[in-house]
């Protein structure tokens, strides 16, 4: 005004080190995009997680299964509807009781984002081809996204597109029908695998770890739909798709069964790997490092451990199970032995002899390499120690994906009409993980491969699970050997229909270890305070527990009782599916509207 | 009325003259400040004269003959013609007059003629000869409507200061604006408290809305002393020794913890050793209660920790089973640490330029014992220079440099997670100090020991040069400009640890032949085969911190900061007769300010002793980087009118602009009317006078924006980072976050404020009362679309959708007194209350939600009867309550099928009342020695309903966290040259919801750490009239089964403290004199010495706030209660002098 020449411009002062999602300062082509992408790859390619954090990350991630036991009482499933679930944060945790998302749409909104910006905003500006593509890929995390909700919640409302803050009715829809939800699911991984780039560069998303995504999620729901008496029209859709997208992965040529076992899961570079679809880097330099292998380096503790039941559930290496083998040793439960006797998978996830750090002394360290365990006793370094560890992460594998195929193929010809599996379907999957290489240590020791498995003479278990197949229990064997501590097994029981192997009061090897001679193997257990508060013991084969007194010593031999170990709280079918929070239900109550809490609870 | 004494200073002279000559003198007000125009007249003569700007006066007059002087907002003062020609006259101030000066914007008002809401500081009484480490500390309590709280003992943090409420929206800073000299300052700790002339705070619209755009949440105004007036310069000194310590003893559960702990196990099956590194059981705690017997006189903290004495290995893991308990207070806390404050001031006239210099520095100690380092350091320095070039132009230019250095020990890069934290984290069992290898055991003692000093170093100058050009005797112009700039660089050389690594196994001990040792249970080392005889193992002395782990690494930021302002206005009064006064300012300002940031990390210390990043090879360097910059311009217009000193009126109008929002919403128009009214000086009030001296009315509504908020909330920003997900290159991808959902259209806030006031001075004005009542309203208040469902996918978009309303009154009571024998008493005190309420936010009624009508701040709660005992249990035949599936005769449809205790009937055969709706974890029963809620609604069942305002089951308002009625007052004293004062504040009224270890009973019970108040006083079938309930772990929830937020637990923070007392003795003149000393004061304090509360001994301070502190504003520690540097008291000595 009177003293001062105002400048036109005194005012302008947007943000300087942003970009901003509007007039076409964004979105001006692939690069845009591709960096707008690059934020969903830690969320779904968790790999071991990062730092402390293992959401979604195997061992500690996932301590809430069936082929673990701790001491005292089991943790519980949910008993209660919690006041509030949810969340609009992109780093919100997941529910580990349901191995998935919490009630949280920020990835279904980011997804729909990058789709939306790709139609409005960049078609013009790059490639049909691109535009495919991204779309694609848009409409994969968005899928992926989607298949998690379904499996933790059930019923979600479905959002195609970005919703507007004003669309109160859409915000406010009750849940979708799990089956309405899962169709537009499929439709987005129809249109993926039709359009997404078979190679995008390295790290990338590609068709290819797409597809191999698609044979999981698509497993998942098909079975679920099936086992769960929901829709066997939808499951046999479902299922085709998985064995379609596995195929995909089978047939592209470019992934084998050439790694052994341990490298898989150990290797500080997976570059190459010829069995490894997707990895995750880690970086001691770039500070991208996780725990996952401090967890497995036979000294920390997880404070739940494998026991006998997962043991016993160990094929042999002549193919046959314990019951029915001929095997010497077949009926030997000592670490040692199962060593030798099992699958090499056995040798490859635990650690050859007793373990105090681990409640049933057999100590999972299928992600720590076996020079790490040559630590136990000292101070391991820092690749096997604390949040430093930098192992890379197999995010997605053939033998999973192979499986995944099996398994679609065995439940499509079992209930849902479709072909028989055949030989060769074992052998391209099954039999093909079998006849991995086995690392020389291995091979020194004595492990052998395990025989193939023959639809001609499949193995009768007496452990089997009455209204499952011979076949379908081999696959689920072969599942549960091939990925324990990776996180599949509670989200294979809840779609089998069999949360109730969660309830340990049906056998008591829940509760035990290994067999095992203590003062001969592990006479640190035999101190005198574990005398006087008597809470060592083991049980004999007869069933009889001997409890150590300070005097027995030589007496303490049989399988280890986990000590004070005793049944989780009664559960039921409510907790297949997760409720939503009260404070949810309220708030629609409060707005006019319905949110419909989850089935029994 | 005489409260100050009146200090004369002769200058004798040997010459004497008999009869009338020329007399020479100044009049200088307490800090020798000239007095312009002070009527210098002979008694009972009409003679006389006035004094200039420069405070001097001649005047004829003869031996004997008395001059009478005096001033406007001074006593008046007589002195008495004796043989001196140049006298030499100090005025004191009046103590409390209507006639007293008040700086507001732009300017002074005598006190009387003001009609805005304003406080001000009597400076001297507040803040000389206090041990405060800033001005902040120092205003707590001392002036109505300003709300200081101190959050924690962290030395160098900034006191949290709001004006007339907690907040006045939710996205803008609701901090008042501090300006020094007219330019804003970033701290308040930038200003040495003994460079401050006047404190004043505008609190209303009217009177702040001059200074615009930063103001709509009140106005400090500090004004800083200019010039001395005297042609001989002044010199004051002043020096302070204080020495701090904790405000209480904080006194943490030992044994008694353990016993929580184990009961906790075993409520839920667990008999296995249970704990974090250190494990307890029923037979461990056994042990640890002999060793406290046997012990505990002998054994203290310098004593090392020995295995088989002092703990012990049991099970196959190994676990390390603890038997001596520890107190962290003794290895952590330095008590008595001393502080020193040393200030000088000169001041002198030379011709018509005057100038003042001052210095000062503080050297104040932190109480982290086992640091390097843990001081903050302030060094200050001003230069005020005003030169009246001829009679139209008085230039002025001013530099002030303050350097605040804070060094602390870097101990880790987390602010979630400090060593304050772990220091209450892990239970008593965990040992801190040395092994008996010598070596140290791991702890945050340990670390804080090991760990380099990091230090926060801020310096900040401003310049600033000015004139003002009087065009006439009732004109002028004044003009401003002053640039700011602050560098801070914050250097964090981090380390690594090593240590007797009591987090990991222990290692068994050999011999040099590789046996293995045995020690008894004194650890004394005894053959295998002696009775009693143990393995011996020690924990391992390791080198923890793998490379590149937190925090292996050297961290420098360096932020730069930098403003311009230009405050130029013009002002002309205008008298009409002599009733008429008018007053008329026109003005601009504009400010502009950019901050810069950069910080550089790089990880892998090679010499972990002197870390530089010469010596870090971690690659790459971690570098991150900001650039920010805001803008504001304003244009205002004032217009005061007083007729006969009567009836004031004043009009403000604004135009103002910032750059926080799009183009088009830039620039607003906000008016503010003030008026007031002089009852006492009408006719009809003259009966009164004799009580009533000064009786004023006075009103003020006004708007003021607020543009306090992020500049990108009306844009979709995308910000840009590095992935953790590594690329095909081996390098981390980038990314782009994903855009927010915005409205464009935002804009400025709308502050209204309305004051009614009234002021009185009773009793010649010994007695003044001020009382105002007030309503703030926030309209466009930035608030989130409001009901937007979780299913949205982000944040709600912030629009200008809301409003808040504070509602508030302010009480200042000020009584003075001299006796004849010249004893002076006084006392000061002021309360003030504002509560903030939600007026529109959206259509939400859920309880927890931002409902309109809501008071920030409100907990709700459930209102707790008592704990359950066993007789309240229908009991099995094994005598223990039975666990039951509910059915449909127990309670409503939807809890039937869960379990729960059965409960008796009541006495008159009531349906006993079911509370599996808190019973949160699935194991989990209200058993005996549990919660016991009231059915307020009486539903047969404990419940929140739906947790909405018309169905909120048997939950209410229990509480809330905003601090209410909160009050200071003084009392003073001085006799002789004596004099003492005594000065408490306190809040009437706050209650806090506790989290964490200090606050909540079996918050996380294995982790171990509670306060001895909850582990001494918890529910056992032997102590069934505890406090707190029976013992479970609730695994870290702060709202969990027993501990649902309840009024029986809800924290009270009310509290009272005696703020300051202070003796003081001054010289005598006679002594002085002849070391040509013009005044000398020697004092002692006690600073926060004595704490009334009500937190049952936890200790907790009542004015903590939870996840505070200077480091992280609202996470700090996970928000743990208590978890943080603790507050402290300390006693003082100190000089003052002036020469």
């Amino acid at each position: 005004m009177l003293f001062f020449s105002c400048k036109k411009d005194f005012l302008n002062r947007p943000p300087l080190t942003t970009y901003i999602d509007a007039d076409g300062q964004f979105w001006r082509g692939e690069d845009d995009i591709r960096m707008f992408a690059n934020g969903f790859y830690p969320n779904y390619f968790n790999g071991y997680g990062l730092g402390w954090t293992w959401d979604y990350a195997p061992v500690v991630g996932y301590t809430f299964n069936d082929d673990v036991t701790g001491k005292n009482v089991q943790s519980n499933f949910e008993s209660n509807v919690p006041s509030s679930r949810g969340s609009i944060s992109e780093s919100a945790a997941w529910l580990q009781q349901y191995s998935g998302p919490t009630w949280d749409f920020a990835w279904v909104r980011k997804a729909n984002i990058l789709i939306d910006r790709v139609e409005n905003v960049a078609k013009p500006k790059i490639s049909d081809e691109a535009y495919r593509h991204w779309t694609a890929v848009g409409r994969f995390f968005r899928a992926f996204e989607y298949s998690r909700l379904v499996s933790v919640f059930g019923d979600v409302p479905y959002f195609g597109r970005v919703v507007k803050e004003n669309e109160l009715d859409t915000l406010y829809k009750d849940r979708d029908p799990r089956g309405y939800v899962m169709d537009k699911v499929y439709d987005d991984f129809q249109y993926v695998l039709a359009n997404i780039r078979a190679n995008d560069g390295t790290q990338n998303l590609n068709k290819n770890i797409a597809a191999a995504f698609i044979s999981r999620l698509m497993l998942f729901e098909g079975t679920y739909e099936h086992y769960h008496g929901l829709d066997d029209a939808r499951a046999k859709k479902y299922l085709e798709l998985a064995v379609q997208a596995a195929e995909v992965v089978m047939n592209s040529g470019k992934y084998s069964f050439g790694s052994d076992f341990k490298s898989l899961f150990t290797s500080e570079n997976l570059a190459g790997n010829p069995e490894v679809i997707l990895y995750r880097i880690y970086d001691a330099a770039l500070q991208v490092t996780h725990a996952v292998g401090s967890y497995s380096n036979g000294i920390e503790t997880v404070g739940v451990d494998p026991n006998l039941v997962l043991m016993k559930s160990f094929i042999m290496n002549d193919g046959n199970v314990w019951q029915n083998s001929s095997e010497p040793g077949a009926n030997d439960f000592s670490i040692a032995n199962l060593d030798k006797t099992r699958d090499p998978r056995f040798e490859a996830s635990f650690i050859d002899k007793p373990n105090g750090s681990s409640t049933t002394l057999l100590y999972g360290y299928k992600f720590a390499s076996r020079d790490a365990i040559t630590y136990i006793g000292k101070t391991p370094p820092p690749i096997w120690a604390s949040n430093t560890n930098t192992s890379d992460a197999p995010v997605i594998r053939l033998a999973e994906v192979v499986l995944n195929w099996l398994e679609a193929k065995a439940v499509l010809s079992e209930s849902l009409g479709g072909a028989a599996v055949s030989q060769s379907d074992l052998d391209k999957s099954i039999n093909a993980i079998r006849k991995r290489p086995l690392d020389a240590a291995a091979l020194a020791k004595g492990v052998q491969k395990t025989a193939p498995l023959m639809l001609t003479s499949l193995p009768d278990d007496p452990a089997r699970d009455a209204d499952v197949s011979p076949l379908m229990w081999e696959i689920r064997r072969e599942r549960r050997m091939e990925f324990v501590f990776e996180g599949f097994r509670l989200l294979d029981l809840k779609r089998w229909n069999k949360l109730n192997y969660m309830d340990f009061s049906t056998n008591p090897d829940y509760f035990l270890g290994p067999w095992i001679n203590l003062q001969a193997e592990f006479p640190s257990a035999l101190t005198t305070s574990a005398a006087t508060k008597g809470n060592v013991k083991v049980k004999k084969a007869d069933g009889t527990v001997v409890t150590y007194n300070g005097n027995n010593a030589s007496d303490m031999v049989g399988f280890w009782v986990v000590e004070n170990a005793s049944n989780r709280n009664q559960f039921n079918d409510k907790n297949y599916l997760s409720p939503v929070g009260a404070q949810q239900i309220n708030e629609y109550k409060d707005k006019g509207y319905t949110l419909t809490q989850t089935k029994g609870w | 009325m005489t409260f100050l004494a009146v200090m004369l200073v002769l200058q004798l002279q040997q010459k004497v003259f008999a009869q009338e000559r020329t007399i020479t003198g100044i009049v200088l007000s307490q800090d020798n400040a000239p007095v312009d125009g002070a009527s210098v007249v002979i008694k009972g003569k009409s003679t006389g004269t006035q004094t200039g700007p420069d405070g001097r006066f001649t005047l004829k007059a003869s031996k004997g003959q008395v001059l009478e002087i005096s001033s406007v907002g001074y006593e008046n003062q007589q002195f008495t013609i004796r043989d001196a020609n140049a006298i030499e006259i100090t005025l004191s101030k009046v103590s409390k007059s209507m006639d007293d000066i008040v700086v507001v914007g732009y300017g002074t008002q005598k006190r009387g003629n003001v009609t805005g809401a304003v406080s001000t500081v009597d400076v001297k009484k507040t803040l000389q000869g206090r041990p405060i480490a800033d001005v902040g500390r120092g205003l707590q309590g001392a002036a109505s409507g300003l709300s200081v709280t101190i959050p924690s003992g962290e030395v160098g943090s900034d006191p949290i200061l709001k004006i007339r409420g907690v907040m006045s929206s939710f996205q803008g800073s609701s901090t008042p604006l501090i300006l020094l000299d007219n330019v804003e300052i970033p701290s308040i700790q930038i200003v040495n408290p003994n460079d401050i002339a006047s404190i004043t705070v505008l609190k209303d619209a009217a009177s702040a809305s001059i200074y615009g755009a930063k103001a709509s949440n009140g106005v400090i105004l500090i004004t800083t002393k200019k010039g001395s007036g005297t042609a001989k310069p002044q010199v004051t000194y002043s020096d302070n020794f204080s020495w701090q310590n904790v405000w209480k003893k904080l006194e943490m559960g030992t044994v008694d913890a353990l016993k929580y702990t184990v009961d906790a196990a075993e409520r839920v099956g667990v008999t296995t050793p249970t704990g974090a590194f250190y494990y307890v059981d029923r037979a461990g705690y056994e042990k640890a209660v002999q060793w406290q017997k046997q012990y505990g006189g002998t054994i203290g903290k310098n004593d090392p920790t020995v295995f088989g004495r002092d703990w012990y290995v049991q099970g196959s893991q190994n676990s390390k089973m603890g038997m001596r308990t520890y107190d962290p207070y003794d290895y952590m806390i330095k008590e008595w640490a001393p502080t020193q404050q040393h200030d000088i001031t000169v001041g002198q006239t030379i011709g018509k330029t005057s100038y003042n210099i001052g210095l000062g520095y503080l050297d104040q100690s932190g109480m982290m014992k086992p640091a390097k380092k843990d001081d903050f350091t302030r060094y200050n320095a001003s230069l005020r220079l005003s030169s009246e070039v001829n009679k139209f132009l008085t230039v002025r230019a001013g530099a002030m440099y303050s350097r605040r250095d804070k060094d602390y020990a870097y101990v880790t890069s987390s602010t979630t997670a400090d060593p304050w934290l772990y220091l209450y984290r892990w239970g008593p069992l965990y040992p801190f100090g040395n092994d008996q290898n010598g070596d140290p055991i791991r702890s945050p003692v340990s670390e804080a020991a090991q760990a380099n000093t990091a230090n926060l170093l801020q310096n900040y100058m401003n310049v600033s040069t000015g004139a003002t050009l009087n065009f006439s005797k009732n004109w002028k112009l004044d003009f401003d400009y002053t640039y700011s700039n602050q560098e801070e660089i914050w250097n964090r050389p981090g380390t690594r640890y090593t240590a007797r690594d009591s987090w990991s196994a222990p290692k068994a001990r050999f011999d040099d032949n590789g046996n293995p040792i045995y020690v008894d249970s004194t650890g004394n080392v005894v053959s295998s085969t002696a009775p009693g005889a143990m393995q011996a193992f020690d924990l391992s002395l390791n080198t923890y911190t793998g490379p590149g782990a937190n925090p292996d690494h050297i961290i420098r930021s360096a932020t730069n900061f930098h403003s311009s302002t230009i405050n130029a206005f013009t002002t002309y009064n205008l008298g009409i007769g002599e009733d008429h006064n008018f007053k008329f300012i026109l003005g601009m300002n504009s400010y502009a300010a950019a901050t810069g940031w950069q910080s550089q990390q790089q990880n892998q210390l090679t010499d972990i002793h002197n870390p530089q990043f010469n010596f870090a090879i971690g690659t790459p360097p971690i570098i991150s980087a900001n650039n920010t910059w805001e803008s504001q311009l304003g244009y205002f217009g004032r217009i005061n009118y007083a007729f006969k000193n009567k009836y004031l009126l004043e009009g403000n109008l604004r135009y103002d602009g910032s750059s926080k929002f799009p183009s088009n919403l830039w620039w607003r128009w906000y008016p503010s009317v003030s008026a007031g009214w002089v009852i006492s000086e009408e006719k009809f009030m003259e009966f009164a006078r004799p009580v009533v001296e000064f009786m004023k009315v006075r009103a003020s509504w006004g708007t003021i924006g607020d543009q306090t908020v992020p500049n990108s909330l009306y844009l979709p920003v995308m910000p840009y980072g590095l992935s953790s997900w590594i690329g095909g290159n081996g390098s981390k991808t980038v990314f782009v976050s994903t855009p927010p959902a915005i409205k464009h259209d935002i804009t400025w806030q709308d502050i209204e404020t309305k004051d009614f006031g009234v002021d009185l001075g009773l009793f010649q004005n010994k007695v003044t009362v001020t009382f105002d009542l007030f309503q703030r309203n926030t309209n466009n208040m930035i608030v989130p679309s409001e009901g937007i469902p979780l299913t949205f996918g982000t944040g709600a978009p912030q629009g200008n959708f809301g409003s808040l309303r504070t509602d508030g009154w302010e009480l200042t009571l000020e009584l003075n007194h001299r006796f004849q024998n010249g004893l002076g008493l006084n006392f000061r005190g002021n309360i003030s209350d504002a509560k903030t309420r939600i007026m529109e936010y959206g259509t939400s009624t859920g309880v927890n939600s931002n409902y309109n009508g809501k008071t920030i701040g409100e907990i709700w709660g459930y209102r707790t009867d008592r704990l359950y005992q066993t007789s309240d249990f229908d009991l099995g035949n094994d005598g223990k309550p039975q666990l039951i599936t509910l059915t449909a005769a127990d309670v409503p449809a939807k809890y039937v099928g869960k379990k729960a205790y059965k409960l008796k009937p009541g006495k008159n055969g009531e349906k006993p009342v079911y509370q599996t709706f808190l019973q949160n974890s699935s194991n989990f029963f209200f058993g005996p020695g549990d919660v016991k809620f009231k059915d307020l609604n009486g539903d047969g069942v404990i419940d929140n309903g739906s947790a909405l305002l018309a169905d909120h089951g048997d939950l209410e308002v229990i509480g809330n966290t905003t601090p209410r009625y909160e009050y200071g007052f003084r009392l003073g004293a001085d006799y002789k040259g004596f004099d003492i004062s005594a000065f408490f504040q306190g809040v009437g009224s706050r209650q806090l919801w506790g989290d964490g270890f200090l606050a909540i009973p079996g918050y996380n019970s294995s982790d171990g750490a509670m306060p001895q108040a909850i582990a001494g006083n918890y529910w056992t079938p032997d102590h069934t009239n505890a406090f707190y309930p029976a013992a479970y772990n609730n695994a870290g929830s702060n709202a969990a089964n027993n501990l649902q937020v309840q009024d029986r637990y809800l924290l009270n923070m009310a509290y009272l403290r005696l703020k300051n007392l202070t003796i003081g003795y001054s010289i005598s003149q006679n002594v002085l004199k002849k070391v040509h000393v013009n005044s000398l004061r020697v004092y002692a304090a006690l600073e926060n010495f004595i704490t009334w509360d009500h937190l049952k001994g936890l200790p907790i301070d009542p004015e903590y706030i939870n996840g505070y502190s200077m480091w992280n504003a609202s996470n700090y520690n996970l928000g743990r209660t208590g978890m943080g540097v603790p507050a402290f008291k300390s006693i003082s000595v100190g000089v003052q002098l002036n020469f």
